[in-house]
Order: C-alpha cells, then structure tokens, then sequence
C-alpha cells in the first residue's frame, strides 16, 4: 500500500532509524527508548521539515509492527480548533485497549504550540488521566511556547537545521530513483531556496520534475519565486501615489487570492515601511499606527476596515502631510 | 407598449375611484362659481387630483387650460400664458377650467409666481383648480384665504386592490392576491406608484419583482441618506440620520466604506476613514462586552464623525455604490472551499496539518499527479479546480 503513493514526501520518508539523515544522536536515544517497548511521553522541538513526524512515525511503527494504525492517532493542533475536539477525540482513542504486545497507545500531537495555554492546561490533565493507556509523542517548533508542566512530564529532544551534506545526499538519492538530471548547481539553488527545511526540498523538487526532469537551477529559481504570495508592497505604493481606490481594491484583492489574514497583511505592511521613499520622521509615525492598527485587528476588529484606515494614512503620507 | 398610468388614464367621472366626497364638494364649488374662484385639492401624490379636474373638465364639457410642474411661473410667463386664456372665450366648448397643478412646486426660482397666481385668482373669470401636495406652508396662507381648500386622503388599500384587479381583467392577467396585497400595501394610496409596479411585475415576472422591489425600496433610501451624509453641513439632526433607516448599523457601515472614497480626498478621507474604523472598533466592543451603550458611539462616529470629515461640503452627483466586499469575500470563500478541501485530503496522507498544505498549494498543484488524485479521492468538481489551478500556475512560470 505504503509503495503506491506518488507523493516524494511521503514516498521517500525514512521507514527505519537507520535511513534518517542528521540528528544522529536523537537517533541514537530514541532508538533505544523503542527498544524497551516503554516510551515516556515524547517532545520533538525543531525547526520545519527536520524529521519530526518522521521520526515518531518510525517509533509507531517499530513499536507495534503491522498493527501500527491501530494503535496511532495523529491529530494537528494548528487544525483542530479548540480544546475539546481534542480531548474528545483523545478520550475515543483512549478508551480501548491497544492490540498487540504493547500496553499502550501513541497519540502524536503535531504542532502542539499551536494549542493556547489554557488548551495545554487541559492537555496535561488528560495526558494524567489516561497516563497507563497512552503515550504522547508531541512535536513543536520552540518548545518555550509549551507550558512547563507539560515539558516536566516529556522526554525532550531538540532537532537541528539539517546541514547542507544531509540534504543534497537526500536530493541526490532521489534524483537517482527518478532519473533526474541535476547538477550541483541546482542542488546548490534547491538548499538555498529551502532553508533547512528537507520537506520543502523535496516538494520543490518533485514540483520541478513535473515540468522538465532536467531540474536547472533557472527552474528552481522561477518556481521559488512564483511560490511568493504577491507583494503587499504593491497596495502601499498605490496609496502613497494618491490612488486610494486603487490600494483598497489591491488589498482586497491580494487578501483573497492568496489566503492572507489581517493580521499577516499587517505584519507585511510594518516590515515594509523603513523600505519606503518616505521621510524617516512619516516611518515612525506610520508605524506607530499600524501598531494601534495591529492591535485593533487582534482585538476582534474588522480587518479590512481597520487596514483601509492604515492606507489613508499612507495617502496622507505620500503628500508629505504628518497626521 | 404604452405605459398603464397612459393607457388606463381617467376620462369620466366615474372612472375615479374613492373620493366621491372631492367630486361633490368640486361640483359645488363649480355651481357656486365665482363665489369663490380657485379651489385647492390638498393631499398625497398619485390620489387622483389631476385625474380629477380632467375628469370633471371631460364630463361638463368644459376645455381644460393645463399648467404643470414643469412649467415655468415667474410673472412673465404665467402672464403670457394666463391671461390670453382668460380673457379669450374658448371656440369649440362652452367654457373652461384653469388647472393650476402642483402648485407648492412654485419655487423661490419662480419669482413672483404665487403673487401673480392669486392676482389671477381675483380676477378670473373662469374656475381654477389647484393641486397641490403640501398648502400648509405659511407663505401660501394669502392662497388659502382666496380659494376653497379641500384636503384629500391617500386611497384605500381596497380601492387600490380593486383598480388593479379591473385592469388585471382587462389585461387578461392573473397574479397572486398575495402580490397584489404587497403592491397595494407598498402604494401607500398612491395609485400611480401601484400602476407603476404593476407594470415591472408584468415585464419582470412575480418573483423578481418582490425580491426587486424590497432591495428598490432600501437601495433609494440609503442613496438619499447618502448625500445628506456626505453633502451636507454638520447639525444636531446628522446623529439621527440613520433613524429612518431599514437598516443595521452594520451594513450602513459597508456603505459608508464603499463610498468615502468617491466623496473624500486626501485629508478628509484620512478623517473619514478614522472615524469609521473607531466605529468599527465600539462594534467589536459591543459585541464582545456585550455593553450596548456602545452602539452610541458607533453611530455617533458614523454618521457625525463621517459628515464632520470634511469642511467643505460640495452639492455634486455622486454615483454611490452598494457594498461589493461581502460579495466578493463570499465569492472568494467558494472558490477557496475548494482549494481547502484539497489540502484537507492531501494533508491527511502527508502528515502535515491543512495549513501548511494550503500554503504550499502552488507546489502541490504540481505534485498531485492522477495517482495521487485517486489515493486521496478527490471528487471531479476538485479535479477541474486543481486543473485550472495548475494551468494558472504553469502560464506564470512560461
């Protein structure tokens, strides 16, 4: 079944210990926990795409052999909204017994720093009630962002950003299997425009291999740069000309197309201001309203009013007019 | 095709419905003649009062000199135009009838109009008929002295179900009572507004025309509310000015930030939009605190606040717009169901969470190959989506 898919993430991700690349030590430790056939609970902390899930997938896996759905759960907190859905759906999984020679279940809570403080609180008190039936492997990017009391009660493990020898011997592997013809060159763009992270590697990759299989460094690049969301830059620079109309329906519009919430269109619009052909003086002011402006929208206020405010003030700005 | 108002146009007497009492108290003033020499017929728009003085021109066999509206009535022209027909005896009928229509419309433009109107009437030696819709204005009490005055009411709902279902029979047509009863109801009397309607329902088909005529209905009233927003001075009376409104704060709201930029520039429209986002901003505290008092201050702020923006207040036309955001969020939403229903299914197999697979959307668009739309099951409308979507995505990198 695991054969069939086409999907390079997936078809590619490392079955066995053996086969991860990086993270030697993680390896090592979390190997030997399996061996035991006794986990505690696990927290994996690292950046995106440097083996997390893989790595508690092949824990599941050696754990309970063919029964490993079975037994596995995998939620993702940055999905489930709200507290409730989780402990619902932890508490069905839970409540039956696991099958096999292991007494326990494994839960895998995927971006667990999603989940609000008080979501954690309620968290633990179920990781303690249905401790004798249940393991939790958590993954997280910063394990600060995860309550003390939940850390306590966790083995935790820090992944690293895989180093640049790791990733292009996983590219190379690949490239192999699927007979792709790609240079260092390429291998070289693929690492830059990935930041570490080994998923978007490959996805970058296999995206570029449904166009051409001689993957050249100009492929990856114009992917890459198509990938951007289309720039916010573009709805400031109507404003500061004067044209009102025509930023208020550029933000609409680039709001829509690409999925962007108030709050990150503002964080674009602040990181854009010391860009701008404006006076320093116009910067810090108009700063200090997308900050009010920021914090109105994370208030609950009406997004799209609240930024049409902002980019009035931009208008102003573009005249040289301080407000 | 001739208009109903035309083609069912009063000609006798008995084509009037509903003010028996006016005819009596016409005819009256006409036997009595010229013991008094003008009468006022006061009441609502689209009652009959024209209807009335053709009628009764047509049934006494009397010649009927019109002036209208439209009409210019400064001295000069209505003496041009009076006194000739006062003063000359009609040829082919026996006598004549001045009808004086409209006559409140007589404006600070049309000077000397009302003076001269009641020299007129001093001197007349035939009947005039003033219509007029509202003759309690204090400048016209020296007219009301000098003519007979009757007020008259709007139509019953009945007499206006009645003239419709006679014209329904003689159009050979058939609509349901239930749409009769809105149009009539709508009229407010005004038999001329009720033909109106009744004609658009006959083009545009019943449904339609309901679902028109309440959208009509709130669409001119916000239009109107509009222009007193944006167009004039600043006074105590702006903060009610939503008062009269079928409509949620709310969706005023949506208006106002689709049209402060047709009205407002620069500086004001910086005031403007201020203004509306602090409005905005005590919606969200109404709702979240649940502390109502709030809604003060958001009106307060949209419609003050929104008038005061701007000093100079300029009398122009100004295309308003209804609000398209909702719409085109609502639009974009369905689009984006789609997109999102992919990334759910895809994310499920890939371990990662829907978000993370709704931004690398453009990617998988291309990685999806049909395989994979089979393990993941996507439904067809999904395909075409996915389809379009990859298109879309190659012709950016070409």
């Amino acid at each position: 079944m695991e054969n069939e898919v086409s999907i390079w993430t997936e078809k590619y991700r490392p079955k066995k210990f053996e086969e991860v690349v990086g993270q030697e030590d993680i390896i090592k430790k979390v190997q030997n926990l399996t061996k035991s056939l006794n986990i505690p609970h696990l927290l994996f902390a690292g950046p995106a795409g440097t083996g997390k899930s893989t790595l508690a997938l092949i824990v599941v896996k050696e754990l309970f052999g063919l029964h490993w759905k079975e037994n596995y759960l995998e939620l993702n907190a940055s999905d489930e909204r709200g507290i409730d859905v989780v402990r619902q759906k932890v508490k069905d999984f839970a409540r039956t017994k696991a099958l096999g020679n292991v007494p326990f279940k494994v839960i895998f809570l995927d971006e667990a720093d999603a989940l609000t403080k008080e979501a954690q609180q309620a968290l633990r008190r179920t990781m303690e009630n249905y401790t004798s039936t249940c393991r939790f492997v958590m993954s997280c990017n910063y394990s600060s962002k995860i309550i003390d009391p939940i850390q306590s009660r966790c083995a935790i493990f820090r992944f690293k950003l895989l180093e640049k020898k790791d990733i292009e011997k996983r590219i190379k592997y690949i490239a192999e299997k699927e007979n792709l013809q790609i240079g260092e060159e390429a291998i070289e763009t693929l690492y830059e425009n990935s930041e570490g992270d080994c998923r978007r590697v490959i996805n970058f990759l296999q995206a570029s291999a449904s166009i051409s299989s001689n993957i050249t460094p100009d492929l990856v690049d114009t992917l890459a740069s198509s990938a951007k969301p289309a720039d916010i830059k573009i709805v400031l620079e109507y404003a500061l000309s004067g044209d009102f109309q025509k930023s208020k329906e550029k933000l609409l519009d680039v709001m829509l197309k690409e999925s962007i919430a108030g709050t990150d269109a503002i964080k674009a619009i602040q990181r854009e201001i010391w860009n701008l052909q404006i006076d320093d003086e116009l910067k810090v002011r108009l700063t200090e309203k997308t900050g009010e402006i920021e914090f109105r929208i994370v208030e609950g206020s009406d997004e799209f009013v609240q930024l049409e405010a902002l980019l009035a003030g931009f208008v102003l700005a573009g005249k040289g007019i301080i407000k | 095709m001739i208009p109903l108002i035309e083609k069912y146009k009063v000609k006798k007497l008995s084509d009037i419905k509903g003010q028996d009492l006016a005819i009596q108290e016409i005819k009256n003033f006409l036997r009595v003649f010229p013991k008094k020499r003008a009468i006022i017929l006061n009441g609502p728009v689209g009652i009959g009062k024209t209807s009335l003085a053709i009628a009764i021109a047509n049934e006494l066999n009397l010649e009927l000199f019109e002036l209208n509206a439209s009409d210019l009535r400064n001295r000069k022209k209505l003496e041009e135009i009076l006194r000739p027909s006062i003063e000359q005896r009609s040829l082919f009928k026996k006598g004549k009838i001045i009808l004086m229509d409209e006559a409140d419309g007589i404006t600070a433009n049309d000077r000397g109009g009302l003076p001269e109107l009641i020299a007129l009437i001093e001197k007349t030696s035939y009947p005039i008929i003033i219509t007029s819709n509202d003759i309690w204005n204090r400048k016209y009490s020296l007219l009301r002295k000098k003519s007979l005055l009757i007020n008259l009411k709007e139509l019953k709902q009945e007499i206006i179900i009645n003239i419709i279902n006679e014209i329904l029979k003689k159009e050979n047509k058939k609509i349901n009572t239930k749409t009769i009863e809105i149009i009539s109801k709508k009229s407010r009397g005004d038999v001329r507004a009720a033909l109106n309607d009744l004609q658009t329902l006959l083009y545009l088909g019943e449904e339609e025309f309901i679902s028109d005529i309440y959208e009509r209905e709130k669409e001119e009233d916000i239009f109107n509310v509009m222009k007193k927003l944006f167009q004039e001075p600043t006074k105590k009376e702006t903060i009610s000015i939503y008062n009269s409104l079928k409509m949620e704060l709310d969706e005023i709201l949506l208006w106002i930030e689709e049209n402060i930029p047709r009205e407002y520039q620069n500086e004001s429209l910086y005031n403007a939009y201020n203004y509306l986002s602090k409005a905005d901003l005590f919606k969200g505290r109404v709702y979240r605190q649940q502390y109502w008092r709030f809604l003060l201050y958001q009106n307060f702020f949209l419609s003050a606040g929104i008038s005061s923006s701007s000093k100079i207040k300029t009398k122009k036309f100004v295309k308003y717009q209804r609000p398209t955001r909702i719409l085109k969020i609502w639009l974009s939403n369905r689009k984006n169901a789609k997109k999102k229903s992919i990334a759910t299914k895809y994310a499920k197999i890939t371990h990662i969470s829907k978000k993370q697979a709704l931004k690398d959307f453009f990617l998988i668009s291309l990685i999806i190959d049909e395989k994979t739309k089979n393990k993941i099951r996507l439904e067809n409308d999904e395909r075409e989506y996915l389809e379009e979507f990859k298109q879309n995505t190659l012709s950016k990198i070409n």
